[in-house]
């Protein structure tokens, strides 16, 4: 990564930050480009903030050196410095009487004179600040009125007003709702297209982060763990490590974290594909039953979302035909579960077989729920109530919730 | 971002609520409390009979002592002592970020007590006689800016307002402690004199102790105003003030000095005047409907100088002859207005 060609806009060498001579964090390297979106992730106490607040020179550096546009950041003075860089932290201000275009113009500060006084140029910046942040609509709202969202998107607003090449926000869509976390992540990730303004972020959510960052930061156990592109270092390991993660898998396919079940009501057989499966493989693990599933081509979307889950799952090549040796695989995998769910995917020449493995179900006597629309000739299970007909997930909820009754002789069984 | 020119709502606040409006207001009402005070007292004297003396200062006469050397010298220093301490809490509130903020949250009117105290209350003073007309207001001064030294080193070294604050206080309870052994082992007919003093008045000021409030005080007042540009950036607190390029070791230290000196300064010639300190910064950013500091400080001290003028004026008409302690009438006075603002929540500063 020290290869770069364009030049840094922020250098770290050996640094190592902390409060009192105890460093939380040591022996960092990297540099930012301009333009860049910046994530740092890291479980709460990793040394976030402690870095993010080095960088803004709150706290010394405990050894190394930051360098900023190739000048050293400790000398350089105070007004040059707000010029540069702006920061959104995550203390909750809320200084009284304050018009919000009041509040943005206290972002003019390095560049007013000593009495703070704004000329019409500084005028236009405030009004630009706030366009870019789309809370021209705010201008003239009391900013102690404004909810969590509209007083952080302010807050970004007073930070641009220093009209600064690098941004660092703390947890800036924390406490936020989901309307405007999604509102102020597109906004820095715009001010980094339009305005190659670097924005250097500590953001909890790793499925954001890895759509909207050019580089993450894994930060753990006193040091980075890792720096780059999120497409290569979001692997599911990584982020589990990152996270201590046991019952969870990121999945960067998906780009979200999927929760795992606790696995201990019984195990489902689910016979899906063409992406039906995915909302009924999550909706066993939440509900607390293990899973198995096939057969499904290792292009299918439930492929995906069955190995984030941890699911059992046989699978064939994509674009071929499922064929004999997969189904007679998934079939022994069903002999040992307590039921079978069919997702009601649509059948076709590529998983002609899936039907045959729902009937080899019948056949050896499992319990079949089906979200099938159309019909599934087997009057022979339909004698003893093996067949289960649900026209939504939340029959099918209804109808596992009442299973585990009968369910219980097989366990007493296995014990 | 949109290329086009953004329009921008009008925010211009009501008629009645613009500075120049409420300035000229306040101004105004101030001017007549002057007047009034200097003509209202156990001798009454007509506009006339004021302007008369004011024009002949040199004459020789009752009237002419009574308003030059009585009248006026209280008039100006019950304005000005009001005044000062308006801006030492509005500063002081600014830097705590804490609305319950006076001028005497870090000791300094205890500092000055336990050296009056000292003076009025012991006998270690006695023999001192060049200095016994000045010795409580010399031992108010010494008290006042010992406490402020200690405040000030203790600062440099420590981050966070809080820290300060609970150093204040606990400051406060242990020259309180002294002052209070020590009434306990004084003299009764002593222990009156000293507590009158613990509740301020502003009577018996001379010329010399005047000039010395107008010129040290207007010197802190103007550097005052000259910093209301980072005071400004001060309201979001100290890490958002340090990324705008406030030079926060030093802003933190002049403005601890500025605010401490104004007060103490008042203490040693006044004593300890309750309240105006907390009240009358609220009174002003509810006036004026800012907290823009470039308004808040002229109009805190005009705001401070005109209240300040009226609680005087009450104290020494109320119940004429006797006069009632300045502390008593402020108090009477600001503790309604911090507990209706306060029940209100609209200004959290």
């Amino acid at each position: 990564m020290n290869t770069a060609t364009v030049q840094p806009i922020l250098s770290a060498r050996d640094l190592s930050v902390g409060y009192n001579k105890t460093p939380v964090l040591s022996g960092l390297d990297f540099d930012c480009e301009a333009g860049q979106f910046i994530s740092l992730l890291g479980p709460n106490g990793a040394g976030k903030t402690t870095l993010l607040r080095t960088l803004s020179r709150h706290l010394a550096p405990l050894a190394g050196a930051i360098t900023l546009h190739n000048k050293s950041l400790d000398t350089l003075p105070a007004m040059d410095l707000a010029r540069t860089m702006a920061v959104v932290l995550t203390d909750k201000i809320v200084p009284p009487l304050f018009t919000v275009f009041e509040f943005v113009t206290l972002g003019r500060y390095p560049h007013t004179d000593y009495l703070g006084r704004l000329n019409s140029e500084d005028q236009k910046i405030v009004t630009q600040s706030l366009a870019a942040v789309h809370a021209l609509d705010l201008a003239g709202r009391p900013f102690s009125d404004l909810s969590d969202g509209e007083r952080q998107k302010v807050l970004v607003a007073r930070a641009l007003a220093q009209e600064p090449f690098l941004l660092l926000l703390d947890e800036p869509t924390i406490h936020l709702d989901l309307k405007h976390r999604v509102e102020v992540m597109a906004i820095l990730r715009d001010l980094c297209r339009d305005k190659g303004i670097t924005v250097i972020a500590s953001l909890h959510d790793v499925d954001v982060a890895a759509k909207v960052s050019d580089q993450v930061a894994l930060i753990k156990d006193g040091g980075l763990l890792d720096w780059g592109a999120p497409e290569a270092v979001l692997t599911p390991e990584a982020v589990s490590g990152l996270y201590d993660f046991s019952k969870a898998e990121f999945n960067r396919h998906l780009g979200g974290i999927e929760l795992r079940g606790e696995g201990n009501r019984g195990r489902a057989f689910v016979v899906a594909g063409m992406g039906t499966g995915s909302l009924v493989y999550r909706m066993l693990a939440k509900k607390g039953f293990a899973i198995a599933t096939g057969v499904v081509h290792t292009n299918d979307l439930d492929y995906y979302v069955a190995q984030s889950l941890g699911a059992d799952c046989i699978t064939t090549p994509p674009l071929e035909a499922i064929n004999g040796t997969s189904t007679n695989l998934a079939a022994t995998l069903m002999d040992s579960c307590d039921f079978v769910i069919d997702s009601g995917f649509a059948v076709s020449t590529g998983n002609q077989a899936n039907m045959t493995l729902l009937h080899t179900a019948l056949e050896r006597g499992k319990t079949v729920f089906t979200l099938r629309g159309d019909v599934l000739e087997s009057p022979a299970a339909n004698s003893d109530n093996r067949f289960i007909r649900c026209t939504t997930t939340t029959q099918l909820i209804a109808a596992l919730d009442a299973f585990p009754k009968r369910n219980a002789a097989h366990q007493v069984q296995e014990a | 971002m949109t290329t086009s020119e953004p329009v921008v709502p009008s925010i211009r606040p009501p008629a009645w609520r613009r500075p120049p409006v409420v300035f000229s207001g306040l101004g105004l009402l101030t001017l007549i409390l002057l007047v009034i005070n200097v003509a209202v007292g156990s001798i009454p004297y007509s506009l006339a009979e004021i302007w008369h003396v004011l024009l002949n200062p040199r004459e020789d006469s009752i009237t002419n002592t009574i308003i030059w050397n009585i009248r006026i010298p209280r008039a100006i220093a019950a304005a000005f002592g009001g005044a000062y301490l308006a801006a030492s809490g509005l500063l002081l509130q600014i830097y705590f970020r804490n609305p319950i903020v006076g001028p005497f949250i870090l000791g300094i009117s205890s500092g000055a007590s336990l050296m009056v105290s000292i003076v009025m209350l012991t006998t270690v003073t006695v023999g001192w006689t060049l200095f016994t007309p000045f010795m409580s207001t010399l031992a108010a001064f010494v008290g006042a800016y010992g406490v402020m030294l200690i405040v000030l080193a203790i600062a440099s070294r420590i981050q966070g307002g809080v820290t300060l604050l609970i150093v204040g206080l606990m400051m406060g309870y242990l020259c309180g402690a002294v002052t209070a052994i020590l009434t306990a082992l004084a003299e009764k007919d002593k222990i009156k004199g000293f507590v009158l003093w613990q509740l301020g008045s502003f009577s018996g000021f001379k010329w010399d102790e005047i000039w010395i409030l107008l010129i040290f005080g207007g010197c802190i007042l103007t550097l005052l105003y000259l910093q209301s540009k980072p005071l400004n950036a001060f309201l979001l607190g100290e890490e958002y003030a340090a990324s705008m390029g406030v030079n926060i070791r030093h802003f933190r230290l002049l403005i601890l000095l500025c605010a401490c000196a104004l007060a103490g300064m008042i203490t040693s010639m006044a004593g300890p005047v309750a309240f105006i300190g907390m009240a009358v910064p609220h009174m002003a950013r509810l006036s004026f409907g800012t907290s823009d500091n470039r308004i808040l400080i002229p109009g805190a001290c005009l705001m401070g100088a005109l209240v300040t003028s009226l609680c005087d004026l009450i104290a020494r008409t109320a119940l004429a002859p006797v006069e009632l302690p300045l502390s008593a009438i402020t108090a009477f006075f600001g503790a309604p207005i911090v507990i209706a603002l306060l029940l209100k929540r609209r200004v959290k500063l």
